[in-house]
């Protein structure tokens, strides 16, 4: 795609009639949705390119998290549905056809994937990674249709899906079986769609009616669709299968993952030739590099008032730390000491959560002479330069930022005598089990859940499940974005707005 | 091809009769019964094995196709040596190969994208297996929990009827659920049936797609045991497959199972078939009927057969259960024992793997000497009348001794004709002299039909299908 900008630029046109602009962008984009099959030829910015990829990345990240932890596709819904709003939105075609603000979302939304692409063609594995989060993301967006969206979208591509809806009669004359073979994963369907409606009970009769009158039944060979096959839940007849509307998106989304797996290879072997560019090649390095590192810099949110060198020891304000900032601040407390790492990744953490240098200092040398194994000139002489240092007041007065996950994984590990780190994947299975008894985890099912993601050296995941599991309550009630944790201050912020959310919720009441 | 050579001809003598204690260990199964020597194989392989029929059969043309010399052969032999990757050129070069080897039987695998033979020369890759027949393996060892006629590898015409209501089903699935037209069924020569099914679309079908077939047609093993129920979990309303599958059980419930398997029958101070009963009942919903049930039968005094055991669930479970719902799972569980006892048990790993290699038709089951023939399910091919109500029955399916023996009475009749008669029955082959021929002939006509149809109608039918 890069490479042919830049032949195309000589001969490039000049869109200066917003009309004709406009309609050509209706008929590329003509759909919210979209398979991506024509490479988009336009040229953007370098900016653009590493920012629309990374807003495209957050949300696979979310994506890949969610189905690491098993939830179901309502549930990624839920998660997936704010942020594509904030990072992806993509406005429905109007009657007047595309506005301005549309044709932006959509060519940012073509041009993400396409880059995304580029970032992770290079393994199977990567591939795969994409392929599987993508064609969620496909299936999520699916649902998020209207109606007559999703039915234009099967007309938009019905040379390739050649789906064959079957007439009125033969519906009717075939009723019975189709209600047989398929009623239960329809009514399945219907009631996830009601699922805010406790009342919402079909009867047997109910669901006849509704296949009689509202659902639409395509016709497809039956190698085409195995798993409905194989749990019988489709209704077979001379070598065709009978798939009601409500199951199409599962055949839409196998198209979606055929294609993009196989334009996956196809792009990878065009590598060579991109990497001639070096302004992408280190861009597109830097995004490959870490799928779940994505920088959390959005520290404090201006209700940091609280957080002082007190405050920050009360079961108040510890009851929001992730499992590793506790773990250092009680071995700080308990030896009063500890290493220059440790200091760190905790002096770090700490002014993420709006510990500001003075209450830094009063809190770290509270802590070191507390035990008179140390006096204030040692502290002040050995210590405090690094406090100081850790604000961007010494040295190359840097503004240093809290460790994200990615970095404490990949930072030295922890000696005898060390804490810091991550304690998922530094501490022994019974220690880890302990401390999720100390943070209420006492579910066997919940542990072993924890346990699992450990063994898959997913720390993140395990990280996110715990907070979700002590975060349970707040979140049932007011249904926030689902995010991953991927940085111990995210953590610590996303707790805090919980339960800000919860005391809200109390006093309007 | 055939000349005679009376050393080869010898085998009456030779032929090894089992041991009396084999033959009294499986009295259900034909007196016929006997392990061939390798000169009864040579022979039934230079005469009597249709070679030209198999060759057509596999190759889906009068001709050589890449279907037949690119096929995999795997021959099996007396020692227990098993060799796999042979491959033919021709019809000539195939049978000239199985008499040269002369193996115990010999098996049919895939099509491969190259020569199977040549595969030694090839990175590993290129044996990849391009198509292959959908085969169904039906065995009654897997019925041993059901039929109380027979056990192991015994066999009887009344267990028999277990594989026609499978063949029923199957084959109703296979032309109305996925639109096979080419299959066929053939002896596997002891205690159980395979199914051939050669539609080109059928023998494109990748393993993904034939696990969903098997899987489809797997009813049973959804079967579970919860709180003490055994249950088969099967949802209602039933999915039209299965509907129809019960619609076929029902009708031959009564016959098959109450009459002549009889297992529920119990004669007051014997143990037998208390366990089958334990099975029925554990199928009940209710507890106190399951009870009530079992004091009712334990008290009989005398023999009580199945057929009054069947209507006692009803009678006692009218009087037992108070509510309607309960009536209502008694009839569900009552369906799902009738399933239970009559569905088809699949071998469903022969099913899903397109290298699995199978016995071929007309091979000779080397612990009977029966020919494994194909056979129509509906329709019973031998000459015997008392057949037919079975459609087959495997007791008297062709032996290779008694082939033997026809043939040699037939050599001795027309040696007796005139010349000129006698020449024109050279031209006979030999099968034809035997009770091999309605088989061989069943089998022609339907490899006639495949190749009809792979040259004209279902060629441009699996184009379509492609393009799809
Ligand atoms: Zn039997």
């Amino acid at each position: 795609m890069f490479r042919q900008t830049k032949r195309r630029t000589a001969g490039r046109r000049n869109f200066e009639d917003v009309a004709s602009y406009s309609s050509l962008a209706t008929s590329a984009y003509p759909s919210r949705l979209s398979f991506y099959e024509t490479p988009p030829l336009e040229e953007i910015t370098l900016e653009e390119f590493e920012l629309w990829a990374i807003d495209r990345l957050k949300i696979l990240i979310e994506i890949e998290s969610c189905l690491a932890r098993s939830k179901s596709l309502k549930e990624i819904e839920l998660v997936v549905k704010p942020l594509l709003l904030k990072y992806l939105p993509l406005s429905p075609t109007t009657s007047l056809g595309l506005d301005a603000k549309a044709i932006a979302e959509r060519r940012k939304d073509y041009y993400s994937h396409y880059i995304l692409r580029l970032v992770f063609c290079r393994t199977e594995e990567l591939r795969k990674k994409l392929v599987k989060n993508e064609t969620t993301l496909f299936k999520v967006r699916y649902n998020m249709l209207q109606p007559n969206e999703q039915r234009e979208f099967v007309s938009l591509n019905s040379e390739k899906l050649s789906w064959q809806y079957i007439s009125n009669e033969e519906k009717l004359e075939k009723a019975d079986e189709l209600y047989a073979a398929s009623g239960a994963s329809i009514r399945n369907v219907l009631s996830i769609d009601n699922a805010g409606d406790a009342t919402f009970n079909l009867t047997a009769e109910q669901l006849k009616a509704h296949i009689r009158q509202k659902e639409s039944f395509i016709k497809l060979p039956f190698e085409k669709v195995p798993h409905l096959v194989s749990l019988k839940q489709v209704y077979l007849s001379r070598g065709f299968a009978y798939i009601p509307s409500t199951l199409q998106v599962s055949l839409l989304s196998v198209v979606f993952s055929d294609l993009l797996h196989n334009a996956l290879i196809k792009t990878f072997q065009a590598i060579p030739r991109l990497e001639e560019d070096d302004r992408l090649l280190p861009l597109l390095n830097n995004l490959s590099r870490n799928f779940a590192n994505i920088q959390y810099d959005n520290f404090g949110d201006g209700n940091t008032s609280d957080i002082n060198a007190v405050s920050i020891a009360t079961p108040q304000i510890l009851q929001h730390y992730p499992l590793c900032a506790l773990y250092l601040q009680e071995n700080l407390k308990l030896n009063s000491h500890l290493k220059y790492d440790g200091r760190q990744q905790l002096g770090l953490f700490l002014k993420g959560i709006g510990l500001n240098v003075d209450e830094a200092l009063k809190f770290w040398s509270y802590e070191f002479t507390k035990s008179s194994k140390m006096n204030m000139d040692t502290f002040n002489k050995e210590y405090k330069y690094n406090i100081r240092h850790i604000y961007g007041l010494e040295g190359g007065r840097i503004n240093y930022k809290p460790y994200d996950c990615a970095t404490i994984l990949l930072r030295k590990r922890p000696q005898k005598g060390e804490y810091h780190g991550c304690p998922y994947r530094d501490l022994s299975m019974d220690l880890v089990v302990s401390r999720l008894g100390d943070m209420g985890i006492k579910d066997q099912h919940d542990i072993n859940g924890i346990i699992e993601d450990i063994n898959k050296h997913d720390y993140t995941v395990a990280c996110t499940r715990v907070f979700e599991l002590r975060h349970k309550q707040q979140m049932d009630a007011s249904k926030p974005e689902n995010l991953h944790i991927t940085h111990p201050n995210l953590y610590f912020d996303r707790s805090r707005q919980l339960e800000r959310n919860e005391t809200k919720a109390v006093a309007s009441k | 091809m055939t000349a005679e050579d009376p050393t080869m001809r010898s085998f009456n003598a030779d032929s090894q009769l089992l041991s009396d204690t084999d033959r009294n260990a499986s009295m259900h199964t034909s007196s016929k019964l006997y392990k061939p020597l390798s000169s009864d194989m040579l022979f039934y392989y230079e005469r009597l094995l249709p070679f030209k029929q198999i060759f057509r059969w596999l190759s889906h043309s009068p001709k050589a196709t890449r279907e037949f010399t690119m096929r995999e052969f795997a021959y099996e032999f007396r020692s227990g040596a098993y060799q796999r990757y042979n491959s033919f050129a021709s019809v000539d070069e195939f049978k000239k190969s199985v008499v040269a080897a002369n193996p115990t039987r010999f098996e049919v695998g895939a099509v491969y994208a190259v020569n199977p033979k040549e595969r030694k020369n090839l990175p590993k890759s290129a044996m990849k297996p391009l198509q292959k027949e959908l085969v169904f393996d039906i065995d009654l060892t897997d019925y041993d929990e059901i039929r109380t006629c027979c056990l192991k590898t015994d066999i009887c015409k009344k267990c028999w009827r277990f594989i026609q209501v499978a063949a029923e089903i199957i084959t109703a699935a296979l032309r109305e659920d996925f639109g096979f037209e080419h299959f066929i069924w053939v002896f596997s020569g002891r205690r159980g049936a395979h199914c051939w099914v050669s539609d080109s679309r059928a023998r494109l079908l990748d393993e993904l797609a034939r696990k969903s077939i098997v899987e489809y047609m797997d009813v049973l093993s959804g079967r579970m045991l919860k709180m003490g129920r055994t249950s088969l979990g099967i949802k209602k309303p039933y999915h039209p497959h299965i509907e129809r599958s019960f619609d076929v059980l029902k009708d031959k419930f009564s016959e098959i199972i109450l009459e002549e398997q009889n297992p529920w029958a119990t004669s007051a101070g014997s143990d037998t078939n208390w366990d089958h009963v334990d099975t029925l009942l554990s199928f009940l919903p209710d507890q106190g009927l399951r009870q009530a049930l079992k004091s009712k039968w334990q008290d009989q005094a005398s023999y009580s057969s199945s057929k009054q055991k069947w209507d006692d669930l009803t009678s006692v479970g009218q009087k037992v259960l108070k509510h309607q719902s309960q009536a209502v799972q008694l009839t569900d569980a009552k369906k799902e024992i009738i399933i239970y006892y009559m569905y088809p048990r699949l071998d469903v790993e022969v099913s899903k793997q397109m290298i699995h290699l199978l016995k071929s038709p007309f091979c000779i089951h080397p612990g009977t000497g029966n020919v494994c023939v194909p056979f129509d399910p509906f329709r019973n091919l031998s000459s015997d009348m008392e057949d037919d109500a079975y459609g087959f029955n495997p007791v008297n399916a062709p032996n290779l001794s008694q082939l033997q023996t026809e043939i040699d009475t037939w050599d001795a009749n027309s040696a007796y004709k005139a010349p000129s008669e006698s020449s024109e029955s050279e031209a006979i082959s030999d099968y034809a002299k035997s009770s091999l021929k309605p088989y061989v002939d069943y089998f022609s006509t339907y490899v006639s039909s495949i190749i009809k149809d792979e040259l004209t109608g279902s060629n441009k039918r699996a184009q379509d299908l492609m393009d799809f």
